[in-house]
């Protein structure tokens, strides 16, 4: 029988596969209700018909890089009374393999920047006007963010941007929560593009991952980089 | 007085309601807002009956429309998760998933309301139609109800004919409104395949809780479009009617319905017809509590309590000059209403034009403004 609503809503990008779809699976399960998009509609019909049985879906294909697709999902926004949290999941890795930065075209870059950097902003300022006070603003990264892997240099460079962008969002807007989470590596399409013809299948799901983001929803940790295997460990040891 | 001039004695036949085929693709299966259209971005078909013209146009320019000294009568009434998912313990021990509908709470004391049960079908619900006195509902979080009598208001119930509507005692861990803030889910129907929060159903006049569907006429407005009224000098003018669930299925006439209509609202109907603005009614569920509240003298009187009234083109409407509201389906009794304020003709050959323009039908689609 099914338990008592919670009125909170949250926005997840990129949230037909992956990462963003465990998201999805999981704050469905703790009753959000949820504002979906991916640009893949015929994967997230799926989805929103999965969740729909849990709670209030909404979901509608488009990508984040246009800006009228972000205006739809603020108008989606208004219509649930605001906003609880955004995660801004979805991402672009660029040519698979990714060329070293010397041979990387430079059109290509530009989408990546395009997707992991401009978009999630983007998405911010088309929601501004339904972040509830406190609202949490999650932004995805990597640890390619941090360190100088070879070949990872448009992507990389790209996360690192999203994470200064963060930081000074966060600097910016201390009535919002901003963290920008490194999810560590998972077993999903885009790591699988990453590592073309090499078997990941030692890489966790990205299931595992939830209970931290979960974490960061419920809890009241300040603004900052998160890792997300650190922060299931605090709520394994919390448990 | 612009308003009794409206009603036209007709050539047609009363008892044969407007009827027509709705295509699928004009059923609006979502909120506007999924569509990428903010609230007032809905289409508005302008209809003028005095002469039989139509203004195709968006919702956000419906202040054109309206000119200083107008009266806008809106339903304050705010929608509840009237939906439940209830478990039906039949005699033989068995038992299984039902949905519950709240419908209207009754007079007196303890929670009594009027309930609906449907079960789950291929294409989303249909009425449950076998149940018994007596039978026990078990709700989420420890609510219980107990079908008490077939629901038969005016009428008496045949013996072992088909059940919709029941009266129901309901025990509850709080009161029956908390209950349905905290478990409960908007009422839907087949045609809305998913499910939306309940501020999709609400509109930005809600205010006292209690209507088991959205009173949908009053969706499109936005603060800022109340804003503008206001400077135009339009008088908005609350009224409460709390609405049942609706007969989609069935030519059921309406079922009576709580109102009340407060005395400053009476007073700007009243001053507004004698100053020779219009009255505009937001929604049927205003003219059928307006025409409840209306006096032999053709002024409306405060007052609250229950409304039978059923609306036809017979009767007539003599409270309002016109009214905003959706796109009805075929053979609905709210044609009939429509019907009685635009006559006949007009209100067919409006159908049409919607038809043929693919406006969207329900509570999530298109409007229409009748004016004189």
């Amino acid at each position: 029988m099914k338990k008592q609503l919670q009125q909170r809503t949250a926005l997840i990008t990129g949230a037909s596969r992956g990462l963003g779809l465990a998201l999805a699976r999981g704050l469905a399960r703790h009753g959000w209700n949820l504002i979906l998009t991916a640009r893949d509609e015929q994967r997230l019909r799926s989805v929103c018909d999965e969740l729909a049985t849990i709670t209030h879906v909404a979901a509608v294909g488009g990508d984040v890089t246009a800006p009228a697709h972000r205006r739809t999902l603020a108008i989606l926004a208004g219509g649930h009374a605001g906003l609880d949290a955004v995660i801004n999941n979805a991402g672009a890795l660029g040519p698979s393999p990714q060329p070293e930065l010397l041979e990387y075209p430079l059109e290509v870059l530009s989408t990546v920047f395009e997707t992991n950097v401009i978009a999630p902003l983007g998405v911010l300022q088309a929601v501004r006007d339904e972040l509830k006070p406190g609202a949490r603003v999650i932004n995805v990264t990597s640890d390619a963010a941090a360190n100088a892997y070879p070949g990872w240099g448009g992507y990389g460079s790209s996360k690192a941007a999203l994470e200064q962008m963060s930081a000074i969002l966060a600097a910016e807007n201390p009535t919002l929560k901003v963290y920008w989470v490194d999810p560590g590596d998972m077993r999903t399409d885009m790591h699988q593009a990453a590592f073309p013809g090499e078997d990941i299948s030692d890489r966790p799901l990205p299931d595992v991952r939830v209970p931290a983001f979960i974490n960061l929803l419920d809890g009241d940790l300040p603004s900052g980089r998160y890792v997300a295997a650190a922060l299931g460990q605090v709520a394994v040891e919390a448990a | 007085m612009t308003g009794v001039a409206l009603v036209k004695p007709s050539v047609a036949p009363l008892d044969d309601p407007i009827d027509f085929q709705l295509p699928e693709e004009l059923v609006a299966h979502e909120p506007p807002e999924a569509r990428g259209l903010a609230r007032d971005g809905v289409r508005l078909m302008v209809s003028r009956v005095s002469n039989d013209s139509f203004t195709h146009t968006r919702f956000s320019h419906f202040p054109d429309f309206l000119k200083r000294g107008d009266v806008l009568v809106v339903n304050a009434s705010r929608t509840i998760n009237a939906a439940f998912e209830a478990v039906r313990e039949a005699r033989d021990g068995s038992t299984s998933e039902v949905i519950f509908h709240l419908s209207t709470r009754l007079s007196g004391r303890g929670e009594s309301w009027v309930i609906e049960l449907r079960r789950r079908s291929a294409t989303g619900t249909s009425p449950l139609l076998d149940a018994r006195p007596d039978e026990i509902l078990r709700l989420p979080g420890g609510g219980t109800a107990r079908l008490v009598a077939p629901y038969a208001p005016g009428g008496s119930v045949i013996a072992n004919s088909p059940v919709r509507l029941w009266i129901a005692e309901l025990w509850l861990p709080e009161s029956a409104l908390k209950y349905a803030e905290h478990f409960g889910s908007p009422i839907r129907y087949s045609y809305v395949p998913n499910s939306w929060p309940i501020e999709y159903y609400q509109t930005v006049f809600a205010d006292e809780p209690g209507s088991a569907e959205m009173p949908s006429a009053g969706r499109a407005f936005t603060t800022e479009m109340l804003q503008h009224l206001g400077r135009k000098g339009v008088r908005i003018a609350p009224l409460v009617l709390h609405t049942g669930v609706s007969s989609l299925e069935t030519d059921e006439e309406p079922y009576p319905e709580r109102y009340h209509v407060s005395y400053p609202t009476a007073l700007a109907v009243n001053s507004a017809r004698r100053l020779g603005g219009r009255v505009i009614a937001v929604g049927t569920t205003v003219v059928r509590a307006l025409e409840t509240v209306l006096g032999e003298d053709g002024y409306v009187r405060a007052g609250r309590g229950w409304t039978d009234l059923v609306i036809s083109q017979e009767r007539g409407i003599r409270s309002v000059d016109g009214m905003l509201t959706g796109l009805h389906g075929p053979k609905a009794s709210h044609l009939s209403m429509l019907e009685a304020l635009a006559g006949r003709k007009h209100l067919a050959h409006a159908y049409r034009t919607l038809l043929e323009k693919k406006y969207l039908w329900h509570e999530f689609g298109d409007l229409h403004l009748i004016l004189p």
